[in-house]
């Protein structure tokens, strides 16, 4: 297992569900097709999830794992805040 | 009366919410025998979490879009459901991939945990993440019960 391509891949993945979710509140036709992968778009969302976790893993795991550090797991957190943050704010504004 | 499911949902959520606080307080000084449950936690805690994803997801999809999101649309909380529940279905998105995440590197390092720091802190500070973003979600689960009762009170008056 590639700790350094794992601690990306989730980074990624979780920006690209912040994408996705301000994505479909602003284009109907995206909202669509995230409604045609399960019936529903937050299912459509969910299956994007677990799906480019999975390929941005392998697409990473070229990186060499050598030197997981500390920095990895803190860009990872950033990413976590930052992707909640603009959530709230998306939602908050549009309320 | 509470649907059974949400009662599942909450929790299986806080069950994998403190087994991850479980791995964190297992990492903050290990040894071999707590690195060994710190893996056991993560597990269960994946576990639960997935379970609550599945069944949180089967309730909101059949039966809170149906049911329980037009009465707070129409009642004077409606902020309830067009903040509180679209940031918590979407945030929670986030905490499966960290639960990954959590237990590989806690497989991935074993035994290299007692000299590996870097590895070690990133399980507790990811572990804590868990833990903190997790609870908020629940804090909104909360809320959105709060709500629900709110709107039936309001059509009811």
């Amino acid at each position: 297992m590639n700790s350094k391509a794992l601690t990306r891949a989730a980074a990624v993945t979780i920006a690209l569900v912040a994408v996705a979710t301000i994505g479909s509140e602003l284009s109907g036709g995206f909202k669509q097709l995230l409604s045609s992968i399960g019936g529903h778009h937050w299912i459509g969302k969910s299956v994007l999830s677990i799906v480019a976790f999975g390929l941005l893993y392998l697409l990473f795991s070229r990186i060499s794992d050598r030197h997981f550090t500390l920095k990895d797991t803190v860009f990872l957190i950033g990413t976590v805040v930052v992707s909640g943050l603009a959530i709230l704010a998306f939602y908050v504004m549009h309320a | 009366m509470v649907n059974p499911l949400i009662f599942i949902h909450a929790i299986c959520a806080e069950l994998g919410l403190f087994a991850f606080l479980w791995v964190l307080v297992e990492m903050l000084n290990p040894t071999e025998t707590r690195i060994a449950r710190a893996q056991m936690a993560a597990v269960f805690g994946f576990a639960f979490l997935l379970f609550a994803w599945l069944v949180g997801g089967f309730y909101y999809v059949e039966i809170y879009g149906l049911h329980v999101k037009p009465l707070i649309k129409a009642s004077d909380a409606k902020w309830v459901h067009s903040i509180v529940m679209e940031v918590k279905e979407h945030v929670f998105l986030f905490l499966p991939i960290l639960a990954t995440l959590t237990a590989a590197l806690l497989y991935k390092y074993d035994g290299e945990l007692l000299e590996n720091r870097d590895a070690r802190l990133s399980i507790v500070l990811l572990a804590g993440l868990i833990f903190i973003l997790g609870f908020s979600i629940a804090g909104m689960g909360a809320l959105i019960s709060s709500g629900y009762r709110f709107a039936l009170m309001a059509g009811m008056a």
